[in-house]
């Protein structure tokens, strides 16, 4: 091979590894990358020198600290990959204070890495010139960070892409659990009574979820006109949004956003011990 | 005295985990397999409502969501009394043979393939891969990753998304498959079965040449196994446990509901993930359990396969690499199953059933990849108040002891070390394809 390509890493943080098994389903920069690192599918010791490093997986143990501190000296420009690395993903429901506890107490093992006291978004600590949303995100989002075309758009929420009807005059007087019933495949499913967050989640996956009737549970994070102000913005668009098409009782409607374990929060917000959620620019989200 | 520490960190697996190796005196006292991340969905899990547990539990793992799924949608039925329609229950086998594909292809071909050419990675082996399929691929790591991406297209298919489905819902499934998305798919699947073959021989020859290398042949001692699949025409979407004595008789059959019966689950200190046994014997899950424990693949190019494993090793068998060509017939047996499946009307309209959320408790039994795994939840006003999770990857964690055991005294004697020991090591541990993110609840 005599031309020199540029250089990724992928650093897999506390995660799933699902990001990865995304990555691998992009294949189409094989000739335009060297991929120096990633444990999951290369044997090698450490971050070697590289254009590029994606990160995935939250903080989670004084390891993911330790490998995150030292791998970026090694790379020119560093990417925040998937919601764990972004926002805290699924694992913030372990950052709960009573379930913490628990894991200092029960799970700590005194040969093994620390736990840190919270799960935290990569953000935290380095800083971060992009951010790749989702859980996880698609392989078409990882070929437009590594071979951007520059023709590519997307639509700007979840709702957009979904295409389903919504009707002024069909308002349910509750909500159902995200797995009951028969959805009628051509209606908003919040007008079919699920409790769905596509309206501000941030598009991109095309509606994988809502299309066949599931409601959107905000894997990609808030959408642009969100993504630069505080939670409750967010928050009060999405309740402003379930009044508006729903009878549901007002009470109702806040546990079902505000419940910890309730989609919404178990996807975005590492901030469940109050702290502010980090401003991420809209320009740096892929 | 003299005490050394040997600390082997293992890439090519599923999340992170390091192997220690203690000396003394020049002498192997200890193998471990410490898992160093720590996941714990148990523990966050309690207080969520049970119907989010679908959505929740497949982002355990990203490699092993789609089992996670089923078993939790399972667990779920059983609990709230609900039995989904035959349709249902055919997409979700679909869905597994998916997941089973992909999983087998990136164990095979992406973890374990660059040991045999002796290369940090299949990305390594671009430049000498001699294999192509004209039209289709023109090297190993094309040809592999070809591969993958058709049981992850399968997934897509059956599934919704690749990684965290969700097209499993309590009841059955959300939607059919329309005939011509099946056609399109069965096209793909037979068009990978020839590259599969390739890459397999490829495989088989240079596995079978490792010959008198520890972490290959003849090395381990015989042990009891363990699979929830039924002994003809394996199936995954399963509901029996069976364990296997090492003298190849079936000597114990439980449902998921009466685990705690038989398998024994102990805690230690250096390892975020337990250990499990079968009542306090060491066991193994996974491929080689399965194919030790199954007559017949029922298809026709994996039968010649498992013929030919018996023929050269008689069965049961108990080298540890004979996971990995266990996982070829496996490979090749779920593409050959699922086309069969594409076959059948799947586009009915009898997709799922209603059904009412009650409270109660409830197991949910799939056969993952690694073998066999449960979900075990206790429901009260509606919200998980206990979930357990009995993982496959824990099943195998006293067997990888053992033949860590044995590699390192093979590699260690009189106090001087064979540096053949790490490549043995990771031989020896992705034979297994460990699951850390699963493993550490």
């Amino acid at each position: 091979m005599t031309q020199k390509l540029p250089k990724f890493a992928v650093l897999q943080l506390s995660g799933c590894a699902g990001c990865e098994v995304s990555l691998l389903n992009a294949t189409d920069w094989l000739h335009q990358y060297e991929l120096v690192y990633m444990p999951l599918v290369i044997s090698a010791d450490n971050v070697p020198d590289v254009d590029i490093l994606l990160v995935s997986g939250g903080v989670q143990t004084s390891e993911d600290l330790y490998k995150l501190s030292h791998a970026i000296h090694h790379a020119n420009e560093v990417v925040a990959v998937g919601t764990c690395a972004i926002s805290g993903g699924v694992t913030n429901l372990g950052n709960r204070d009573d379930v913490r506890d628990l894991f200092l107490s029960q799970a700590e093992r005194h040969h093994l890495p620390r736990m840190l006291p919270k799960c935290r978004p990569i953000d935290d600590f380095i800083t971060v010139s992009r951010y790749l949303p989702g859980c996880p995100p698609t392989p078409q989002l990882f070929m437009q960070l590594l071979t951007p075309d520059p023709d590519y758009t997307q639509k700007k929420t979840v709702c957009q892409e979904c295409g389903r009807k919504k009707l002024r005059d069909m308002k349910p007087n509750h909500f159902f659990g995200a797995q009951q019933g028969s959805p009628d495949p051509d209606i908003c499913l919040i007008n079919q009574g699920y409790p769905c967050v596509g309206s501000s989640t941030r598009a991109g996956c095309d509606a994988l979820c809502t299309k066949p009737g599931h409601p959107c549970v905000g894997c990609r994070g808030p959408s642009d006109a969100f993504i630069e102000k505080d939670a409750e913005h967010w928050f009060s668009s999405i309740q402003k949004v379930f009044e508006s098409m729903t009878n549901v009782p007002s009470q109702e409607i806040q546990e079902v956003m505000r419940s910890p374990q309730l989609s919404l929060f178990l996807f975005q917000f590492a901030d469940y011990d109050q702290k502010a959620r980090p401003i991420r620019p809209k320009e740096k989200i892929l | 005295m003299t005490m050394t520490r040997l600390t082997f960190p293992v890439s090519r697996i599923e999340g992170h985990a390091q192997v220690v190796i203690e000396v003394e005196n020049g002498q192997v006292i200890s193998s471990h397999f410490q898992a160093t991340e720590m996941r714990g969905f148990k523990h966050f899990v309690e207080g969520t409502p049970a119907e989010q547990m679908p959505v929740i539990t497949p982002r355990i793992c990203g490699v092993c969501s789609t089992a996670h799924q089923v078993a939790s949608v399972k667990a779920l039925e059983d609990i709230f009394e609900v039995t989904p329609p035959p349709l249902a229950r055919r997409i979700r086998e679909l869905l597994l043979l998916g997941q089973l594909i992909q999983n087998q292809a990136t164990s095979l071909f992406i973890f374990t393939m660059p040991d045999r050419l002796d290369v940090p990675s299949i990305f390594h082996s671009l430049e000498s891969s001699n294999i192509s399929v004209q039209g289709i691929c023109d090297n190993i790591a094309r040809c592999s990753l070809r591969v993958r991406k058709a049981g992850t297209d399968l997934i897509t298919l059956a599934g919704g998304q690749f990684i965290h489905p969700i097209k499993t819902m309590v009841g059955g499934v959300t939607s059919g498959i329309q005939r011509e998305k099946a056609e399109i798919m069965l096209a793909e699947l037979e068009t990978i079965i020839p590259v599969v073959r390739i890459l397999f021989n490829h495989y088989w020859q240079l596995s079978t040449s490792l010959k008198e290398r520890i972490g290959t042949w003849g090395d381990d001692e015989p042990t009891y196994y363990i699979t929830s699949t039924p002994a003809i025409n394996p199936v995954y979407d399963t509901d029996t446990i069976r364990v296997l004595s090492p003298d190849g008789q079936v000597i114990d059959t439980f449902a998921a509901s009466q685990f705690r019966d038989h398998l024994v689950f102990n805690d230690n200190d250096y390892s975020y993930a337990g250990q499990t046994s079968f009542n306090g014997k060491i066991m193994r899950a996974n491929s080689l359990a399965r194919i030790n424990m199954t007559q017949s693949m029922g298809t026709e190019i994996a039968d010649s396969y498992m013929a030919r494993i018996e023929r050269a090793f008689g069965l049961p068998a108990h080298p540890i690499l004979l996971y990995d060509l266990c996982r070829g017939v496996e490979l090749i047996n779920a593409i050959e199953r699922a086309i069969e499946i594409l076959k059948e009307p799947l586009d009915g309209t009898d997709t799922h059933v209603g059904y009412t959320p009650k409270d109660g408790e409830g197991y949910g039994l799939v056969e993952a990849p690694r073998g066999p795994l449960i979900h075990h939840y206790a429901v009260e006003g509606g919200k998980i108040t206990s979930a357990e999770f009995v993982i496959p990857t824990v099943h195998n964690i006293l067997a990888i002891e053992r033949a860590l055991t044995v590699a390192a005294k093979r590699y260690i004697k009189d106090g001087q070390i064979n540096m053949e020991l790490e490549k043995a090591v990771g031989r020896v541990v992705r034979a297994f394809d460990p699951c850390i993110a699963c493993a550490t609840q």
